[in-house]
């Protein structure tokens, strides 16, 4: 095996190295472990043999004393066209498992080196049952197989795509893939596609109970269904009005963020952060900056971390302020949404006033902020945080007490804690099965160690459960702009970092040097050094992380996005199984989930 | 004096026998109208829109309809949930390549007269999204009546646009009858916009500060758009 020795050097700490050394005791002997990477990340990396890939995760899984129990994120690289290969043992394909301990709150990535003759690996659905939609998008996305998968097919493209989009050789651009039309034929195809086929899914068409046999009913909801809050589509088998198993259909929004991020410089790839999740504006370009800078090796100074802070919390506020509404219009109350819609409307007044934009501000810039808050800044936020307490207090007795929205969303949709783990749950989700689990407490970011806060958790893991962890979120975000606006730092909104971008302008009028490097900044784009850095925070939803990886250019090599309300529909059949039709839309409106975020 | 009110012409007595002053009650109560010009006025005001969002401007869309902006005031607030019985489809957001398929049949279910919003970027030219999953706009295989820019527009914009549409469906001329009368549909020729407001646009002089907010009560019924009203052109 081989280090390399200078990263060594750089971000290794004692955890890594602790938890290298039980790795070793393992797979040091058999030779399964070729190499340790050190990323930027401080998250301990290590190359596994493809054919004792099983036996390590297995171990990791289960035999290792505080093992990982959560598969955080499972994707691809294309590495035919990387440069620098750092002493690693990178082949045609990487296919990378980030794995989560909570009892050692630490990652784990596992990285298989991939040939181009035999793209395949062994599936790890039993060991992780949220490997499912991860493999297929793999499949999808690169062609890799995945051996004993049972339902390998294509996730997000339709079935009748070719190829394979993050390969490097697939075109990123429609423009170069030709002119979309739509004739009757094409139209009569892609229609047929979409059909529904239970027998494809494994799913019978009867059933046989008390000596006679009954059809399934099969319930197609979606892609235009109003209570899909979007374009999702689920197929419900039903029992009468049972639900025996539901298979949901995503893709139809799938944007193609990651190859986009191929051909965007790592400055002008932000505002696309912001379509992510369209709900939760900065709070998606967070952890796209915060990994950029770790890989630019950039200090953010105080006083733009705590921006950062006060607009992601205004953001968190609207986001749930949208998720809270359409809960309750569900499960059949009318009016709280145009409540909630009219203080979110307050909120994007101040996000407007500050950033200049409503939905995508596109205020985050690499080592900053884009500009200094506007003079009449802390009137706006201390008109509207010490008013909307009362109003939430209001929300509280017209929703959370409403005993119909209670009949409809007490014991519904439970979901144990051990299950949230083995899928991948995170943010309210996870917090409403009991488990205070908050990034930004127990790996605080961007400052939030200095914040005072809480973080709330309920216990039964129920539709109204997460409807509680929500609300109390909210007045924690509330105390937290608090703390911003009575202690906000002075000082520089950006850094003064070579890399940061843009530059500060006065600086430019200086000397010579200092002008080329800003137009190279902000023309050409920053050239980060190669080495990889990913970034996992608490957004909205739950975790959001950006693993990114230079190739010593001005554009990102791969950019893997994980978003929560991906993992979180993956869970929708397991929580909606055994309920009724009726209670399959209280469970959806209780996950809180935009669908730019579950297709990317 | 007569006047409507609660439902009721009052003010007006009409006497037993029927001897009263028959043209007042006549000219109050009776309103003279071509056919067509009433069927117009009539799906002017209203438009229905089909409750189908795609991504963002959906939601800057379902914002119109909530109590800050209510486009209840124009008659559009009825979203449908069946395409039969919607007027408009607002195209609210990036139409991608799986999702095309799907919008076509929803615009063939509806039915005639039905128009078409295209809403944002995304769906008038494909946007900030060239790849090779986004249909590079929506009028690739449907017709478009109006086209919004913006990424996303904001409720003022929806707004706009939707009395654009309204404007030229109040002027557009339909056959009454299969039976008589021309057969083909009138469309008034609309003016692009871009040129209509170049002139106001060109005289703007003075541009509020973005670094000094003009003081703003965000609790206030009219807050919405106050601090925002810089990017309108006004303080």
């Amino acid at each position: 095996m081989t280090l390399h020795a200078s990263a060594l050097s750089d971000t290794s700490t004692g955890e890594q190295s602790r938890l290298l050394s039980e790795l070793m005791a393992h797979c040091g002997s058999d030779g399964s472990l070729v190499a340790v990477q050190f990323t930027k990340d401080g998250i301990l990396t290590v190359w596994i043999k493809r054919q004792y890939l099983r036996d390590v995760l297995r171990h990791v899984k289960s035999e290792l004393s505080r093992p990982f129990p959560m598969l955080f994120d499972l994707s691809a690289t294309d590495e035919r066209l990387r440069r620098n290969h750092e002493g690693l043992p990178i082949g045609a394909f990487t296919v990378f498992y980030h794995l989560f301990s909570f009892d050692r709150n630490q990652s784990l990535r596992i990285k298989v080196a991939l040939d181009d003759e035999s793209l395949a690996l062994p599936s790890s659905i039993d060991l992780w049952p949220n490997a499912d939609w991860y493999e297929r998008e793999i499949f999808d996305m690169f062609g890799i197989r995945f051996e004993g998968h049972p339902f390998l097919r294509r996730l997000l493209m339709p079935s009748w795509w070719e190829g394979f989009p993050l390969r490097k050789d697939h075109p990123s651009r429609a423009t170069e893939v030709g002119l979309f039309q739509l004739p009757p034929e094409k139209l009569v195809m892609t229609q047929d596609a979409l059909q529904f086929k239970p027998e494809e899914w494994g799913l019978p068409r009867t059933y046989h109970d008390r000596d006679s046999d009954f059809d399934y009913m099969f319930i197609n909801l979606g892609p235009a269904h109003t209570g899909t809050h979007g374009v999702l589509r689920l197929v419900a088998q039903l029992a009468g009005e049972e639900i025996v198993n539901i298979v949901p259909d995503i893709g139809f929004h799938h944007r193609s963020q990651e190859k986009i991020a191929e051909r965007q410089t790592w400055h002008t790839f932000i505002p696309y952060t912001d379509r992510i999740d369209y709900l939760q504006g900065v709070l998606n370009e967070m952890p796209y900056c915060l990994a950029v800078e770790r890989l630019a090796g950039i200090t953010v100074p105080p006083r733009a971390q705590a921006i950062r802070v006060m607009m992601s919390e205004f953001y968190r506020i609207a986001s749930h302020l949208v998720w809270y509404g359409t809960f309750a219009g569900d499960v059949g109350a009318l009016s709280p949404v145009f409540y909630m819609f009219n203080d979110r409307e307050r909120i994007l007044s101040i996000v407007e006033a500050v950033c200049g934009g409503r939905m995508h501000p596109n205020w985050l810039r690499i080592g900053g902020v884009a500009r200094e808050l506007p003079i009449g800044w802390d009137q706006l936020v201390r008109q509207f945080i010490d008013w909307f307490p009362g109003r939430l207090d209001d929300y509280e007795r017209l929703v959370m007490d409403n005993p119909i929205l209670k009949q409809r969303t007490v014991g519904i949709g439970v979901l144990s804690r051990e299950d949230a783990i083995a899928w991948g749950a995170t943010g309210p989700m996870l917090r409403a099965c009991g488990l205070p689990w908050d990034l930004r407490k127990v790996r605080p970011y961007s400052g939030y160690e200095q914040f005072d806060f809480e973080v709330p958790t309920a216990s039964n893991g129920d539709c109204y459960d997460r409807a509680v962890v929500h609300m109390l979120e909210l007045r924690q975000s509330l105390r937290i702009i608090r703390q911003c606006l009575e202690a906000m730092p002075s000082g520089p909104y950006t850094s003064l970092d070579p890399l940061a971008t843009p530059p500060l302008k006065q600086h430019t009028l200086q000397d010579i040097e200092t002008l080329i490097n800003h137009f190279v900044g902000v023309s050409w784009g920053p050239v980060l050094p190669p080495g990889e850095a990913e970034v996992a925070t608490e957004s909205s939803k739950g975790q959001t992380s950006y693993y990114l990886t230079s190739d010593g250019s001005q554009f990102s090599y791969r950019t893997r996005i994980r978003t929560p309300s991906f993992a979180h529909i993956q869970m929708v059949p397991l929580m909606a199984k055994g309920e009724l039709l009726s209670d399959l839309l209280a469970v959806l409106g209780s996950v809180d989930y935009v669908l730019s975020d579950v297709d990317r | 004096m007569t006047e409507w009110r609660n439902g009721r012409l009052e003010g007006v007595r009409v006497t037993e026998g029927g001897d009263g002053p028959l043209t007042s009650v006549v000219g109050q109560s009776v309103l003279f109208a071509k056919l067509q010009d009433l069927l117009a006025w009539g799906r002017k005001n209203s438009l229905w829109p089909l409750n189908f969002g795609l991504s963002c401007c959906f939601v800057e869309m379902a914002t119109s309809f909530t109590s800050v902006y209510d486009v209840a005031r124009f008659g559009a607030e009825v979203a449908r949930g069946s395409p039969r019985q919607a007027d408009v489809l607002v195209v609210s957001g990036t139409v991608f390549l799986k999702v095309a398929p799907v919008i076509k049949q929803l615009y063939e279910q509806m039915l005639e007269p039905r128009w078409v919003i295209s809403m944002g970027s995304c769906s008038n030219s494909g946007g900030m999204f060239d790849a090779y999953s986004v249909v590079q706009g929506v009028d690739k295989f449907i017709p478009v009546d109006v086209y919004m820019p913006g990424c996303p527009p904001s409720p003022h914009a929806f707004m706009e646009c939707l009395l654009l549409l309204q404007s030229m469906v109040g002027s557009e001329r339909r056959p009454l009858s299969v039976h008589f009368g021309p057969q083909d549909v009138q469309r008034p020729i609309m003016p692009s916009m871009r040129d209509a407001k170049r002139a106001e646009r060109m005289s703007q002089r003075e541009y509020p500060s973005i670094d000094v907010l003009p003081r703003t009560d965000l609790l206030s019924p009219h807050f919405a758009g106050q601090p925002g009203g810089r990017s309108k052109g006004q303080s």
